[in-house]
């Protein structure tokens, strides 16, 4: 599905240059569930933004279904995300001045989908998040974890293939942290592949398989048996 | 979507409330005085449309000849001549009709009021198609009769059905009316112009002239004054360039050779220009300056909102972020702003309609128009103003924020960098360049304008009385008896007789020389026609020689019999004659070069020094003072203690015992002034709220700015407080994030408005003498509010707990 061939990613400064992936080579299959690790600054972000197609590497190649994405303009390659990718954040990236419902519906807003369909998408993502008696609240009035479920169904409502999840649930308390440990793993077992960062090796345990970054190197990339 | 984005705009503003009023109060600002402004043109351009043929009629004016150099450049009016001329020149115009405006005592049975009456050519009534109530247009072929309007009508008589009354001029002339027509609109020449000041309600005929006073129908080349009007009306298939064409032809052959020295060209006008033509008299392009202000308080709401829409638009970076990441595109996003800044420039725009409502009544009343805001002919304009001003001020907070990338707008980049922070900077300096421009411009034409008041005491016009009309022959016979018996009053001090007081715009002239018939030394003296009691009761001191007298042969000056007048003049006519000193002036003599027939010989008798006699726009000129009783239209009453409103009453009663038949007409000279200053008050007024509504725009955009901005460094504050700063400091670092651009708009702006200022300083001829300093303390005005404005909330800010400023972010 994802195939990311010898990437570089350099961050230049006036005076610094900094390498933050440095020849990684990474294939996603579908179906997959992968959790990045790793120290900080050693690349999961900047590597899942380019996964995501949010941001393009600096070289090397990048084959999303076998077309080669790297070096794609910024239209291009939000053609290809709002089809394709669903993303989850760790401050959940929920817009204040819109309610739940539409919050979710945000993520269907640019699809060219009629109203009664989103809005029947929408209930349907809700009543899986169980978060549909908080339709109408602000995101202001939830709890964190209710608010990473909103986010979680903005991410899933679109019934994009691919889910982009950084650090899910690096502000939840370990209970809700689980929860949406949970909601992932069970919408991998539904087919959606997920590609998740992680500091927490418990939830990097949901995964299938773990690639370990340092320094911008992939340095083990494990698959755990079925 | 669309409806989404309006849901979103909406609950923007209300989570934002202080920054959607500062928005929606600053456009609505500045839309209200753009429009008002643009009615206000729209009002002063269209007069007289309601009349059929207002655009085929044109006006017969004149440019003021070099030489006259009386402070004006042209008038929409002519010599009573040029009419009849261009009537038997010109076989292919329709019609040719002059107004001469007279004033007369009407008495109507016992009732009396004096009243201007248009003298008119008969051709009037074809021009202009007024509503007959009674009569109809043939209602000036009788030389006796008189057209009313429905108000005179009822206030004269008490009914409009008034055919064959009788109307009776300066108790001796009767005359009766003939057409009884419904009330010019206020917005009509007839009623609007400044110069006139009484509404058009009696129009007699021109033919009766010869009866009431020594006029010739022909019409004369001695007096060219305002409200004397020459309409022309043409067929359909010629032009104000054809006929202006025809009237430089006539000036050519037709005006004789001596009157060239006062008009140099004829200007033709369009009778729907007719009220604006004021403006072009003193050369002052008011209308156009008015277009230029409410356009540039405009400018400066917009950047107002440009500017805080910009620092808002940067807190929602991570929706932007986060909508991109979902897959918007920039169009779809821009959209959604421009939406956004649509839905506040329509709301701004609901709210200066409502002031306009409440605004323009107002107005109305105070300055006597009948100004509407009529909604369907308007509509298009309103609606285009606020589609532009929604599009050009979001704009730009649109682009800024949407054309980050969608990382770089989730991790807010934009917000934490200095993304925008110039553009922010030169949109505070233009805001305030602006400002700063208007201010100082304010501040020079109101010292200006003290100037001339100030220049004004030099007479003591507080302490004048003056009566009118003297020149009427009821009046004139008896005006040494009233002069004693005025002078009897305890509480009257002098008074005088002249042919005009100080600060009335009139101008009485003759060339004259050293020697007889030396066109290369001749040169222009004003005329005072003056009893000797004038000096006395103004405080003109005699700088050498003796005061003209009643008793000394030659002192008295009649026309057409004397031929050596005995007269005073000031000081620099000496100049002009070449004489150094006062004492050296006495018993020399000059010659008056207009006079055709006779030599006139006038032998200074006293010198007096150089005053400002007419005031306002005009220099100091050569002036000639002479005793000529037959001349006399003012009397000065000089009140210099006890009750003025009594010593009035007693003048009254005087008054009323001397002259039974016509009753007084009297004001104080500080009246007169006030009339001639008024333009210039009303002028500095409307400046002074332009620059007033920019300089508050600019103001409220820069509290709101700084409000913004000192919440984003709400962190660098904390830790600067935490590392041992002090409030001052901080404080400082925040006023100082403003104070370059306000230095750099006032760089700018104050050269600018020296220039432009110099264009106002450029109609008077006594002038300040330090317009740099004026600037200077403006702008230093400006600044110091300025830094009040920011500094204020940055102490506010500066004093805050530190704890509480790290814990915010």
């Amino acid at each position: 599905m994802l195939r990311l061939h010898n990437l570089f990613k350099v961050y230049r400064t006036d005076e610094v240059e900094t390498v933050a992936l440095n020849g990684v080579n990474v294939e996603i299959d579908q179906g997959d569930f992968v959790a990045v690790m790793g120290p900080s600054g050693c690349g999961k972000s900047t590597l899942l933004n380019i996964a995501g197609l949010l941001d393009n590497p600096t070289d090397g190649d990048y084959f999303f279904f076998d077309e080669n994405v790297a070096k794609y303009s910024e239209a291009q390659r939000s053609a290809i995300r709002k089809k394709n990718i669903g993303f989850i954040f760790q401050s959940f990236n929920l817009i204040d001045e819109l309610n739940v419902a539409e919050n979710i519906e945000l993520a269907l807003l640019y699809h060219d989908m009629p109203s009664a369909e989103r809005r029947k998408r929408v209930a349907g993502a809700m009543d899986r998040m169980g978060i549909a008696h908080r339709a109408r609240h602000m995101p202001g009035q939830l709890s964190g974890g209710q608010q990473q479920r909103v986010a979680v169904a903005r991410a899933v409502v679109g019934n994009q293939p691919l889910i982009l999840a950084d650090e899910p649930t690096g502000n939840l308390d370990s209970a809700h942290g689980q929860e949406v440990m949970e909601m992932l793993r069970s919408l991998n077992a539904e087919g959606t592949t997920i590609v998740m960062v992680t500091h927490s090796a418990a939830h990097s345990d949901y995964a299938r398989r773990t690639v370990n970054l340092f320094d911008g190197h992939v340095v083990t990339d494990n698959r755990r048996a079925a | 979507m669309f409806w989404n984005n309006v849901k979103i705009a909406v609950r923007n503003l209300r989570k934002n409330k202080l920054f959607a009023f500062i928005n929606i109060a600053g456009l609505a600002i500045g839309m209200t005085i753009y429009v008002f402004g643009g009615l206000l043109i729209k009002y002063e351009q269209s007069h007289d449309v309601f009349f059929e043929k207002s655009d085929r009629t044109y006006i017969i004016g004149a440019y003021a000849a070099p030489e006259l150099d009386v402070g004006i450049e042209k008038m929409n009016t002519t010599f009573t001549a040029v009419g009849p001329i261009f009537k038997s020149e010109l076989s292919a115009v329709e019609a040719v009709a002059r107004t001469i405006a007279f004033e007369y005592l009407l008495t109507m049975g016992t009732d009396s009021f004096y009243q201007t009456i248009r003298f008119a050519d008969p051709d009037l009534l074809q021009i202009f198609d007024f509503s007959y109530v009674h009569g109809d247009e043939t209602a000036l072929d009788d030389p006796s009769g008189v057209i009313i309007t429905e108000a005179a009508a009822i206030k004269y008589f008490g009914g409009t059905d008034v055919i064959g009354e009788v109307i009776t001029l300066n108790n001796e002339h009767d005359f009766h009316v003939t057409a009884v027509i419904e009330d010019v609109p206020q917005n009509s020449h007839f009623n609007s112009l400044p110069v006139m000041d009484v509404p058009m309600d009696v129009i007699g005929p021109i033919k009766s002239l010869s009866r009431l006073r020594d006029f010739d129908e022909a019409g004369e080349w001695n007096n060219w004054s305002m409200g004397n009007m020459t309409y022309v009306l043409l067929p359909d298939e010629f032009d104000a360039a054809w006929l202006q064409a025809q009237a430089d032809g006539i000036y050519e052959r037709l005006v004789p050779e001596e009157k060239r020295e006062v008009i140099s060209a004829f200007w033709i006008s369009s009778l729907q220009h007719a009220n604006v033509a004021i403006w072009d008299t003193i050369g002052m392009p008011v209308i156009a300056v008015i277009g230029i202000l409410s356009f540039l308080v405009l400018i400066v709401a917009c950047v107002n909102y440009t500017n805080l829409a910009t620092a808002q638009s940067l807190g929602r970076s991570r929706e932007v972020g986060m909508r991109k990441t979902m897959g918007a595109g920039q169009r779809q996003l821009l959209s959604q702003f421009l939406i956004e800044s649509l839905v506040i420039s329509g709301i701004a725009m609901l709210v200066a309609v409502a002031a306009l409502e409440l605004v323009i009544p107002l107005f109305n009343n105070a300055a006597g128009k009948v100004m509407t805001l009529d909604y369907l002919r308007t509509l298009p304009w309103l609606i285009a103003t606020t589609a532009l001003v929604g599009f050009c001020a979001g704009l730009y907070p649109a682009w800024l924020i949407t054309r980050a990338s969608p990382i770089d707008a989730l991790r807010e980049v934009a917000r934490k960098g200095k993304k925008g922070s110039t553009v922010r900077s030169f949109m505070i300096g233009a805001q305030f360049a602006i400002s700063a421009f208007m201010l100082a411009i304010v501040a020079i034409v109101y010292m200006q304008n003290e100037k001339v008041k100030e220049s004004s005491y030099e007479f003591p016009r507080s302490e004048i009385y003056g009566l009118g009309r003297l020149e009427t022959d009821g009046i004139s016979e008896k005006l040494d008896t009233l002069r004693h018996e005025l002078e009897a009053l305890p509480n009257v001090d002098s008074v005088a007789y002249s042919s005009q007081v100080p600060y009335e715009q009139t101008n009485s002239t003759t060339n004259v020389a050293g020697n007889p018939g030396d066109e290369a030394g001749k040169f222009q003296i004003q005329l005072l026609r003056m009893s000797p009691e004038f000096l006395e009761t103004y405080d003109i001191p005699l700088l050498a020689g003796r005061n003209l007298s009643r008793d000394i042969a030659n002192d008295e000056y009649v026309s057409e019999e004397s031929e050596v007048i005995n007269v005073l003049v000031n000081e620099l006519a000496l100049v002009r004659l070449g004489i150094d000193r006062p004492e050296d002036a006495l018993n020399q003599r000059f010659y008056d070069l207009d006079e055709e027939d006779t030599l006139r010989e006038m032998v200074i008798v006293g010198v007096v020094p150089t005053q400002n006699i007419v005031g306002l726009f005009n220099a100091e000129k050569a002036w000639m003072y002479t005793y000529q009783p037959e001349t006399f239209r003012m009397g000065s009453v000089r009140i210099t203690h006890g009750n003025i409103i009594d010593t009035v009453d007693e003048i009254e009663q005087v008054w009323k015992r001397v002259i039974p038949e016509y009753p007084m007409q009297g004001r104080f000279l500080d009246e007169v002034f006030d009339d001639v200053y008024k333009i210039l008050k009303y002028m500095n007024i409307a400046l002074a709220g332009f620059a007033f509504v920019a300089l508050s725009l600019a103001l409220i955009g820069l509290f709101g700015l700084a409000a913004f901005m000192a919440a984003q460094r709400t962190k660098e504050i904390g830790v600067r407080k935490v590392l041992g700063a002090s409030s001052t400091q901080i404080a400082k670092l925040l006023v100082w994030q403003f104070s370059k651009p306000v230095m750099w708009a006032l760089a700018l702006a104050l050269p600018a408005a020296f220039f432009a200022s110099n264009l106002y300083l450029d109609f008077f001829a006594d002038r300040i003498e330090s317009p740099i300093i004026i600037l200077l303390v403006a702008g230093a005005i400006a600044v110091l509010l300025a830094w009040t404005t920011v500094a204020g909330h940055a102490f506010r800010i500066a004093r805050a707990n530190p704890v509480l400023a790290l814990r915010y972010e």
